[in-house]
């Protein structure tokens, strides 16, 4: 594995003959902040802060063709998942929570769906220098120049961008592009260290994650949950937003004698999530539905897989509309008898 | 306004034995925001606010809570639910009670005069949000903002929300209670916003909204923050049969958004609470008004500013005009 610096001046190559690679980058689209395909000749730019939609929805997809069907004997058809993609400019907090998805998507059943996207994609990563107002990852695992779930971990010096290559598909695209690379020295790498650093020590918010998932089973009917869902909507922005949110639902679509499978993305603060059939929910309330929420991310996913499912991105917070702050819910859980 | 008279005024109805609790707001956990607030008892009141931030619409709440079946041998909690509304949110009661939506009896309704909100996403970019919640107040025709320990006088154009620029209804219109004197009313600004729409050619007006409903998340915040959004069943959740796919595309999208106007044309009062919790910037309140406005012109009906009467879709008069049906 290589360090190398990209600089800037090369940058407008470097990001045109990606753009031949099946590209996407950070692009404000009709005023909301995605990651979109990047065409020859497009501007790529970097700037601070993260997406509103996070890059998950490149690898799962918000609606997502399973097989198309129509009668007869021959009536199916897989989609065919094989073209190669570059993400560039992911989030460290965003490329960790692929790293976490991964687990439960290779888990007892491997999505050939997910898993395929996945290993199309050559992730490069962007280490934060200017923490957004609730970003919190340093206080579940990660940090702002975190390598987690890249392939590329990409670092701007000033002058140049540091790339370092992480994993075989990272430095293989890196060697595509030596001719734009100069190999990066001792001071480069030590100025990384400072920067991410720096970074870190901007972070405003936080919360000692210590002993929540042990906590969280013992405070299944403690009154802070009925306090914290008071007044949620039962919308679908923390968990559609979510980096880490990977529940789905799966509908047929049939029009006449032909149609689609699909899977589309669910949230469990939805009122429908888990009704059974019979019209009974298990989880009737939204306090229920907040209380599974964290539960799942910070207690159910630690014992499963071994690792908190959030990643402290902060979009929850930023866009409920109505102030339920998960940096507040897990202080009040911290703060529970 | 007088905090104080209303955590007086709030700490007496929840004292009330027939009374579950009071719905009001307090401060946020950071920068602008703003949290609804359930009070239980009269020490809760100490959080209570009323600010220029208090822009969320909480009539939403009388319908949004879980009715869930009352188990065998116990009785049903027929308590009072106790609202501190402004002047649009206070139309959106009146529709709940014209509609049947709500009970007469099962609510106390606080009525705060209203000087006009703030929208905080036209202040963020020069006084970024900060991790301690910034506090706001009405200052004379303007309003006052404390951040970072300094005191800014705002001017009310360059923070006032687009809702409240177009308000014709800033007193509440149904109270048990009043808090604060009434405010004289503005002069509602142009609707730029629908005129821009207005100018459009058709294909152009299909070109604007397919970029808008193409961007929808369809998070359905639009639908569970609306007041008048209550159905226990609503079709978009339906499976069987599905009459909207949840599928995420232009053309879902569009049968969701156009459904959603339509079932308010007549009803919606214009809280704009549908376009501020949009996490996509999608114009709501523009589709919204202009039904509004095409209601009230064609046939000078306002919904919400009555307790009694009938719905403007169950309504029908020989001389209803019929010129802008395309």
């Amino acid at each position: 594995m290589s360090a190398m610096l990209l600089p800037k001046d090369k940058w407008p190559e470097f990001t045109g003959r990606l753009a031949g690679k099946n590209l996407f980058a950070p692009a404000l689209q009709g005023g909301i902040k995605k990651f979109a395909p990047v065409a020859a000749g497009d501007t790529v730019t970097l700037d601070e802060g993260n997406t509103t939609v996070p890059p998950k929805a490149l690898l799962f997809p918000q609606t997502e063709t399973l097989f198309r069907f129509a009668e007869g004997e021959e009536g199916m058809e897989l989609p065919a998942i094989d073209e190669a993609a570059v993400l560039l400019g992911v989030r460290p907090c965003d490329a960790r929570a692929m790293a976490i998805v991964d687990k439960l998507f290779r888990w007892d059943y491997e999505d050939p769906y997910y898993l395929k996207r996945r290993e199309l994609a050559t992730i490069i990563g962007l280490a934060c220098s200017e923490p957004c107002l609730n970003c919190f990852c340093t206080s579940v695992g990660g940090g702002p120049a975190s390598t987690e779930g890249l392939d590329i971990l990409m670092v701007d010096l000033g002058e140049s961008y540091l790339l370092e290559g992480l994993t075989d598909k990272g430095q293989a695209l890196l060697d595509e592009f030596k001719d734009l690379l100069q190999e990066a020295g001792a001071d480069a790498l030590q100025r990384k260290e400072q920067l991410a650093q720096e970074a870190a020590a901007k972070i405003k918010r936080s919360v000692d994650t210590a002993g929540i998932p042990e906590a969280l089973p013992g405070l299944w009917e403690d009154p802070l949950w009925q306090r914290v869902s008071a007044a949620c909507l039962g919308c679908g922005i923390c968990t559609y937003l979510c980096p880490t949110c990977h529940c789905f639902d799966i509908q047929d679509e049939v029009e006449g004698a032909a149609g689609r499978r699909c899977r589309m993305w669910d949230s469990c603060m939805y009122a429908e999530y888990t009704k059974h059939t019979s019209g009974h929910n298990p989880r009737p309330t939204r306090r229920e539905r907040t209380r599974n929420r964290i539960n799942h991310k910070y207690s159910y996913y630690v014992d499963k897989f071994g690792v908190i499912a959030c990643v402290g991105c902060g979009r929850c917070s930023n866009l409920c509309p109505v102030n339920i702050d998960l940096i507040d819910i897990l202080r009040q859980v911290k703060a529970a008898p | 306004m007088d905090l104080n008279k209303l955590r007086e005024t709030a700490a007496g109805i929840v004292s009330r034995e027939d009374v579950k609790y009071l719905i009001g707001w307090r401060r946020g956990t950071f920068g602008y925001r703003v949290s609804p607030y359930f009070i239980e008892d009269a020490a809760g009141v100490e959080e209570l606010i009323f600010s220029p931030l208090c822009i969320s619409n909480l009539a939403t709440y009388l319908t949004l809570v879980e009715r869930l079946p009352v188990p065998r041998g116990q009785q049903p909690d027929e308590r009072k639910v106790a609202l501190l509304v402004k002047g649009c949110d206070s139309r959106a009661v009146n529709q709940l009670l014209v509609e049947k939506g709500i009970n007469r009896d099962r609510v106390i309704v606080v009525g705060l005069p209203c000087p006009g909100m703030v929208d905080w996403k036209l202040l963020a970019e020069k006084y970024p949000e900060t991790e301690a919640p910034v506090e706001m107040r009405w200052q004379g025709d303007d309003f006052l903002l404390v951040h970072n320990g300094q005191e800014i006088v705002v001017p009310r154009a360059e923070a006032l929300a687009e809702k409240c620029r177009l308000c014709r209804h800033p007193n509440p219109v149904i109270s048990d209670a009043t808090v604060g004197e009434p405010v004289q009313p503005w002069e509602p600004a142009e609707d730029s916003g629908v005129g821009e729409i207005e100018a459009k050619s058709a294909p152009e007006r299909w070109a604007y909204w397919e970029e808008q409903f193409s961007k929808c998340l369809r998070c359905y915040s639009c639908r569970n923050v609306c007041p008048l959004c209550y159905c226990e069943d609503c079709i978009l959740d339906r499976l069987n049969p599905t009459w909207v796919n949840r599928a995420f595309n232009f053309s879902e999208n569009t049968a969701f958004h156009l459904a959603r106007a339509f079932h308010l044309a007549g009803r919606c009062i214009e809280c704009g609470e549908c376009e501020r919790v949009c996490p996509a910037g999608i114009p709501l309140g523009r589709l919204n008004r202009k039904l509004a406005k095409t209601v009230r012109e064609e046939y000078g009906f306002e919904p919400g500013l009555d307790a009694e009467g009938e719905p403007f879709q169950a309504s029908y008069r020989p001389e209803d005009p019929e010129e802008f049906i395309l």
